[in-house]
């Protein structure tokens, strides 16, 4: 009985977290619609849009993460090492020394390898803290460093310049997916970032493999006690963080038509706090994808709105700091404010 | 599990001792070599080197030239450090080129290594005017000579030599060719480097030089891309979407220029666009006709100069040139970005 009234003030209590964000979010945009001009037209809001994707994407898999009491450090670091495997694979092939070929792929091949070789990366993550015991925290930290310097090793720091590929190696149409859509005003990427935020939201409310998840970071003892796998769930949630870091290496070094091993820096800092301002909490355990995206249009936003009024980069700083904190805090008073009122009706129940 | 582990204890062991066995060959040589050197240190009178600060400096006993840069993601701090290792190493030196990824502290302790490793000389393009000093400064108490490239600091007397572009020429040259291309009127926006960057100040001062001449150019935005490209290219998008009648941009480097080119095709648009550095990637959009021109800091120059400089130095007792020293730019537009390759200009 008390377990289902829980959860039914966590869904109370839920629906008020994403309300905050939401409420924050449209205030952002009335003040930046009376501040800069243009802010509040179609292409101003597609291109906020376009930026958002890729830490929005970023910040899918970080949610998940972060649900299972976790944290993913390495994100933009597997972002830009899978923009390098991405801009290497086009424009110097894959070069087998011991048969003495060079084997060019296309577009869909490369970026299949691309997204299985990021959940490889993300998966090691996970094994690495399950199997290994080691936090969270320090495991991503490690490999954040590690393929970062992969990343600058591959191409020895130098630049992918030429990604546009050749007709004769039939590995053109790569910068598709920093593109629009064919035709609309649509960018590509807002498309991945919409249809991985669908499946991942159904994934986490509809599925047994979503409830595993959320179950760990309710309280991870009782579910291993209640038979789940917890640590295979965890390689699992790992691997899809790193399956999402490799989408937004892709999109990113397409939008640019080159791969620097620079892309992605500090990106993880963006996604994790686009997670937390949309109500996902590493204490507790709860998150969902709507939330964050909703934190990431937060953080576009700001971003994007700043730069159209003129504010310089050192304000922004500023800004979207006291945003994030300011966010945290209401979301700490407000969950007090659930946890006393749960009492109080259990206590009138009683 | 079990098989597991022994796995990972047998690639531990191999590990170790691979590392023993490079660690002793490598590390015996070194002791020697600096042994003998020591001595020949040793014999010179001590007095006359600690006496003011125009004492000659010997190296710290080595033959090994420490270069330290910023990234080497960075084409033109890759040219920089590649072009000083293969001149030093013509010249007969061990190199070690390190990085210091703009971190003043990451530099005070390849300094110190270089130190520990008894460095003949450091060639730097530093991490910081003001924090770079006492770094230097160590350096030189250890008897070893720093040869600054790129980027000056806020002290004299106590590098050898700082070798850099000339910043304001070149910026103030590639506006030039900026007002060309733009017919002398309509509005622009320029994004600037990283704020705490000298050369980020000098070069948008240099363009507004030049610029604020005509009264009809007006600038709608200025931006700070952090010399990124990724930055320059959402910012870009950003400004564009404030002001979709832009007609120019000016870039403090080429790293941000090809963000913005990158944009600009995205939104379907050609404009002048400028930036200062001469990287292969700015040349390229020049050909294409994507960017209008770059200033060309001759990186390799200043590097090769420096390493010269530093042997003359340690051989001779002097470079026989002043501390500070200025290697111009040259402006690159479509008419002569055919002579550019690698930050070299062959006229």
């Amino acid at each position: 009985m008390a377990a289902k009234q829980n959860s039914g003030n966590n869904k109370l209590a839920m629906t008020i977290l994403k309300g905050r964000t939401f409420i924050v979010l449209i205030i952002l945009l009335i003040f930046f619609s009376i501040t800069a001009d243009n802010f509040m037209s179609a292409g101003a809001l597609l291109t906020v849009a376009k930026h958002v994707a890729l830490y929005g994407i970023l910040a899918i898999g970080m949610t998940y993460v972060i649900i299972t009491g976790g944290i993913d450090l390495s994100v933009g670091s597997v972002a830009g090492l899978a923009g390098m495997i991405a801009g290497g694979l086009i424009q110097e092939g894959l070069t087998l020394k011991m048969f003495g070929v060079t084997l060019y792929f296309s577009v869909p091949m490369i970026v299949l390898i691309t997204v299985l070789l990021g959940a490889l990366m993300g998966m090691l993550n996970g094994i690495v803290i399950t199997k290994f015991n080691v936090a969270p925290f320090i495991a991503t930290l490690g490999t954040m460093y590690i393929w970062r310097g992969f990343a600058n090793i591959r191409s020895n720091g130098a630049t992918f310049s030429e990604l546009a590929g050749s007709e004769g190696l039939g590995n053109t149409g790569f910068e598709v997916f920093g593109r629009n859509l064919g035709g609309t005003a649509i960018p590509c990427g807002v498309l991945i970032l919409a249809i991985i935020a669908v499946v991942a939201g159904l994934i986490l409310k509809k599925t047994p493999f979503g409830w595993h998840v959320l179950s760990i970071g309710g309280n991870e003892k009782a579910s291993k006690l209640s038979g789940i796998k917890v640590d295979r769930v965890k390689i699992w949630v790992y691997a899809f963080s790193g399956f999402c870091s490799a989408v937004v290496g892709i999109i990113a070094t397409s939008q640019l038509v080159s791969a620097t091993p620079k892309t992605g820096e500090s990106w993880e800092m963006n996604a994790i706090a686009a997670s937390v301002l949309g109500g996902t909490s590493m204490a507790v355990g709860v998150g969902t994808v709507g939330g964050t995206i909703v934190g990431a249009f937060v953080i576009g936003v700001i971003n994007d709105g700043m730069t159209m009024c003129g504010v310089t980069e050192f304000w922004q700083k500023i800004i979207r700091g006291l945003v994030i904190i300011i966010a945290v805090i209401i979301d700490q008073v407000q969950r007090n404010l659930q946890a006393k009122m749960a009492l109080q009706a259990r206590n009138e129940n009683k | 599990m079990k098989g597991f582990k022994k796995v990972l204890a047998m690639l531990l062991a191999v590990a170790m001792v691979a590392a023993m066995v490079m660690g002793c060959s490598s590390g015996g040589g070194d002791a020697e070599e600096e042994k003998t050197e020591e001595k020949t240190e040793a014999e010179a009178p001590e007095g006359e080197e600690e006496s003011g600060s125009d004492e000659v400096l010997k190296g710290g006993g080595s033959n090994i030239m420490y270069v330290i840069t910023p990234s080497v993601s960075n084409p033109a701090f890759k040219a920089e450090a590649d072009t000083a290792t293969a001149k030093a190493k013509e010249l007969g030196y061990e190199v070690k080129a390190v990085s210091h990824d703009d971190d003043p502290t990451k530099q005070t302790e390849l300094f110190d290594s270089a130190i520990a490793d008894k460095a003949a000389a450091i060639i730097c393009d530093n991490a910081g005017a003001d924090a770079t000093v006492e770094a230097v400064k160590k350096a030189r108490d250890a008897g070893i000579p720093t040869f600054l490239i790129d980027r000056e600091i806020n002290a004299e007397g106590v590098a050898i030599s700082q070798i850099v572009a000339n910043n304001y020429q070149g910026a103030k040259a590639i506006a030039e060719k900026f007002v060309e291309a733009m017919g002398e009127k309509g509005k622009y926006v320029e994004l600037l480097g990283k704020e705490s960057d000298t050369n980020a100040g000098v070069r948008s001062s240099a363009f507004h030089e030049v610029v604020d001449q005509y009264p009809d150019m007006e600038m709608v935005a200025q931006q700070t891309a952090n010399w990124e490209k990724t930055e320059a290219y959402d910012k870009m998008e950003a400004m564009l979407q404030a002001n979709p009648d832009i007609e120019g941009v000016m870039c403090g480097n080429d790293t941000m220029l090809e963000g913005v080119c990158a944009a600009l095709q995205a939104a379907k648009k050609n404009l002048p666009v400028i930036g200062v550095d001469g990287s292969d990637e700015a040349a390229a959009l020049i050909k294409s006709g994507d960017a209008t021109g770059t200033a060309l800091q001759q990186f390799a120059v200043i590097a090769e100069t420096a390493v010269v400089q530093a042997d003359k130095y340690l051989k001779e007792g002097s470079t026989g040139a002043d501390e500070k020293q200025l290697i111009d730019c040259i402006a690159i537009t479509s008419e002569n970005v055919d002579k550019l390759s690698g930050f070299v200009f062959t006229e």
